[in-house]
């Protein structure tokens, strides 16, 4: 249902709202049996009164064109009805697009996500500067890896290269990336691995594996937002756990899991998307324990693990569990290739079983070619390297970009130093909305995501994520430059504001 | 002809030290560099009176063979000093002689390392522990540490991960090369994590009893739950590195071992020297000598970190050890120590660059500074060179 207001217009908003939804209903792109936004909802998203919804809802009620059902809410009614037939003067021409709103189910509806495209319309943007994206540095492509790619398709069994894999992946693979997880400190055997196509793969499969409609889901808040919109999706309800700098605040969860009981505990230990915190040793332990305590799963998405800048990272949730309650996932995605397209999921046999038959009638499995290249690659000696090189320029960048920020930051701005992965998480001062300052930081040439869509309980409103892998390290501090002049512009415009506010609190009443 | 090395022998470099302390024999050169005490301390006349005693009272025993282990009345005279100074619970059978320390190092890496077991150790660390144990082809990981050691967080978190792990190796006191000293909290924590996580310590102190400036604290050997902790020590400090007398202590049964491959090795340390340090310690009030060694170094300290505090750019930050022998200095990043080392040796003053104290190579920006073997007046005048030249490589770096 789309509805524009023109608040302008001499037309009431009411009938404005009315008339629209008139329309779509006459013209049929609301069928019979659509269940229309609640009032408040509705009145939130067109930023109206209440009582102006209800009004229009009433007005439409009155015409027959909608009703109410205790539980059902308000849906359109059926045109069958008499009051309607004749108002039904446009009928839809035969050869028309379909309407796909009648055709999409609702299920699906949770999965959209409106406001990210012109977030990501914007970011892609020649003339910005992105600290939006979650991608590595273009500029470090594998020239090895090209190599690989060569001798694959060149050999003499480059088509068996292309025959099917197992459900699984290679066996071979499986194995490579067991000894591969021995330096996160996990130590499991081939058949406890499954390849997936990048974690997001294995993010889903532990949603359809799972989820049932109505399991609750714990994830810190704010959190990953492409795994809470595939937990939605499943009809999960979602509950977010604070943050501290150290990590979820394991004593609220604690306190959580007396009430409750979560299917599981979806988290990102190691320098977390958003916030870039690295959970600390104590509070992995208390986690585990609790997790062991209320007998809850542990999905650990360890994406960023190896990206560790100042230190040895901190062992993984999976290294530290004996009894088999954590699901690690990884990915090569923020170190190789992202377009390979290769993750993998590693978790006790029955789990591997049914992740893999549940994923065979989805893509029964992961690109031969990629499985290969990656299996060369992380067995030979040049992964390594590579992975010292991206962490020794990665933290560069990251120096850069906290050198820019201390430098030029505005009171009121907080952010840390991350020990490791893609991002910094920042504050912005006065509790502005990161959403005003992202368009005009946009005007201004350089792109962030507001904290907003990370949010399980729609906070971090005055939170921004910054990237420093993607963008040029020459261009990282001219984008904070001009972001900051976008938060100085929307401060003094919020002040004026405020100013205008006092004025009037002092008129004396005569 | 081909010379056929064995393979762990390419892992073995030639030293930055061991060079320097080649350059440095000219005399005109004001080095900063060895770790060398004040050779003028050295108590000449008194060991001149000792050994004509010995070889006149025991010479036949004195000039023969000995036991593997050493000299008894000395190995109880270290487990009763070392029981009373350092908190620890020690009997003679669990002291076991060497070589100075370093060939305890060399004996743990025999004992111990098999290829690819891991070695956790301060960053930065003892250079020649790190030579000392890559021989046994073992591979270093280095855990952050700051002015009160290592990050605790991070050691446990390499215990839970890292299952190849077979010790860790401090120098909880004046540490070569940073000066920095590890707070009581953090040897308790370790002594804690050494038994829970089942894995061996090595706790190599030479520097503990020259301290000039604040409190004696436990060894972390004392906090010993699981009787894993070994302790490293040294006369090569405290009285005369040449005779080349250090000991190994800790469990029997761990030292049991440690005798046999000292067999191996060289059967025993100098029986001369052993008992010609005996009788010292018989006849000398060893404290007083001490005492007389601490006076002169924090003199030295004292007037490095002056001059240091004086002449060095505001930029560069060093420690102020509370004793022992070095302090470390870090540029601004982006230095290079090797290219100021370049410079000063142009103008005859000579320091370690800091990079070979990071097992798998670091810092480029560090350097240490011995200030105890040399007068003041040279000291003095090599600290305002090494300040001069720094403040040269600042305005480059500005590009002025």
């Amino acid at each position: 249902m789309k509805i524009v207001l023109e608040k302008q217009d001499a037309t009431p908003l009411y009938m404005q709202i009315a008339r629209q939804i008139e329309t779509q209903i006459l013209t049929g792109s609301l069928r019979a049996g659509y269940r229309l936004p609640p009032e408040r909802k509705l009145a939130e998203s067109l930023s109206v009164n209440r009582t102006t919804v209800l009004n229009a809802y009433r007005e439409l009620k009155a015409e027959g064109l909608i009703c109410s059902h205790v539980g059902k809410g308000t849906v359109v009614a059926e045109t069958s009805g008499e009051g309607t037939a004749n108002k039904l003067r446009e009928p839809v021409a035969l050869t028309a697009e379909p309407i796909w709103s009648h055709y999409f189910n609702e299920a699906s509806e949770r999965f959209a996500h409106y406001d990210m495209n012109d977030l990501l319309s914007l970011a892609s943007r020649k003339d910005i500067i992105s600290f939006a994206t979650g991608i590595a540095a273009p500029e470090w492509g594998n020239a090895e890896i090209l190599e690989i790619m060569k001798e694959e398709l060149s050999g003499r069994t480059a088509d068996m290269t292309l025959i099917h894999s197992p459900v699984e992946g290679f066996l071979s693979l499986r194995t490579a990336l067991s000894k591969h997880m021995v330096k996160r400190g996990c130590h499991c055997s081939a058949e406890e691995v499954l390849v997936v196509a990048g974690s997001q793969q294995g993010i889903d499969l532990a949603g359809r594996v799972l989820i049932e409609e109505g399991d609750i889901v714990l994830v810190e808040e704010p959190s990953f937002f492409p795994a809470l919109r595939v937990f939605k999706g499943m009809g999960a309800r979602i509950i977010g756990i604070p943050m501290a700098e150290d990590g979820m605040d394991v004593e609220s969860l604690a306190q959580l899991l007396k009430r409750c009981h979560p299917k599981f505990i979806y988290t990102m230990p190691s320098f977390h998307n958003p916030t870039g915190r690295e959970m600390s040793l104590k509070k992995r332990k208390r986690l585990m324990e609790l997790a062991y305590q209320y007998r809850v799963l542990i999905v650990e998405d360890d994406a960023y693990g190896e990206l560790s800048y100042d230190k040895p990272s901190l062992p993984t949730l999976k290294s530290m569990d004996s009894a088999g309650y954590v699901i690690y996932l990884s990915t090569f995605s923020k170190i190789i290739y992202p377009g390979l397209r290769i993750g993998w999921l590693a978790a006790k046999k029955p789990l591997v079983k049914r992740f893999a038959a549940v994923r065979q009638i989805s893509d029964l499995h992961t690109s031969c070619l990629s499985q290969k290249i990656v299996e060369k690659f992380i067995t030979g000696p040049g992964y390594g390297v590579h992975l010292n090189k991206i962490c020794s320029d990665y933290a560069k960048r990251r120096n850069t970009m906290m050198a820019a920020l201390e430098r030029y930051a505005l009171p009121g701005m907080e952010f840390a130093c991350p020990a490791g992965g893609y991002y910094i998480w920042c504050s912005l001062p006065d509790g502005l909305d990161a959403r005003q300052v992202l368009k005009r930081a946009g005007a201004y040439g350089v792109a962030f995501i507001p904290g907003r869509t990370f949010s399980v309980d729609k906070q971090c409103d005055s939170y921004m994520r910054l990237n420093f892998t993607f963008a040029k390290i020459a261009d990282i501090e001219t984008g904070i430059i001009r972001l900051c002049r976008a938060i100085t512009d929307l401060m003094k415009e919020y002040k004026e504001y405020r100013a205008e506010d006092e004025i009037i609190e002092i008129t004396p009443i005569v | 002809m081909r010379i056929r090395y064995a393979d762990r022998m390419q892992r073995l470099k030639a030293s930055e030290i061991r060079e320097l302390l080649k350059v440095t024999e000219n005399r005109e050169v004001i080095s900063f560099g060895g770790g060398l005490p004040a050779p003028e301390l050295f108590p000449l006349e008194e060991i001149m009176a000792v050994s004509q005693i010995v070889l006149k009272e025991q010479g036949m025993e004195a000039l023969q063979y000995t036991t593997t282990e050493g000299f008894r009345p000395l190995r109880e005279w270290i487990a009763a000093r070392m029981n009373q100074r350092q908190g620890m619970a020690l009997k003679a059978e669990g002291v076991l002689l060497t070589n100075g320390s370093q060939q305890a190092l060399d004996l743990t890496g025999k004992i111990f390392l098999n290829e690819d077991d891991i070695i956790l150790c301060e960053s930065p660390t003892y250079l020649a522990a790190i030579s000392a144990f890559k021989a046994y082809s073992a591979n270093f990981i280095e855990v952050p540490t700051d002015d009160a050691g290592m990050d605790m967080e991070v050691l446990e978190g390499l215990l839970i991960k890292e299952k190849n792990i077979k010790l860790i190796y401090v120098v909880p006191n004046f540490q070569n090369p940073t000066g920095r000293s590890w707070s009581l909290e953090r040897r308790k924590e370790l002594a804690k994590l050494s038994a829970e996580y089942g894995v061996i310590v090595i706790e190599d102190n030479p520097y503990g009893e020259l301290r000039f400036e604040g409190e004696d604290l436990p060894a972390i050997k004392s906090f010993d739950q699981a009787g894993n902790i070994l302790c490293l020590g040294t006369f090569s400090k405290t009285f005369c590195p040449g005779y080349r007398i250090g000991w190994i202590a800790g469990a029997e049964a761990i030292i049991e071992k440690y005798v046999l491959a000292k067999q191996g090795a060289d059967l025993q340390c100098n029986t001369l020297a052993q008992r010609e340090i005996m009788k010292y310690l018989e006849l000398y009030d060893i404290d007083r000598h001490i005492d007389k060694i601490k006076a002169v170094y924090l003199q030295r300290r004292d007037l490095a970190v002056r001059i240091m505090t004086d002449c060095f750019p505001r930029e560069v930050r060093f420690t102020r050890p509370e004793g022992g022998l070095f302090l470390w200095v870090e540029l601004p990043v982006g230095l290079s120590a090797v290219k100021l080392f370049e410079q000063c040796m142009a103008r005859n003053v000579a320091f370690v660059p800091g990079d070979s104290f990071f097992p798998n190579g670091g810092k480029a920006n560090t350097f240490r500074i011995n200030f105890s073997n040399m007068s003041e007046e040279r000291i003095e005048k090599g600290l305002r060179i090494i300040g001069e030249e720094i403040e040269k490589m600042l305005r480059v770096a500005a590009g002025e």
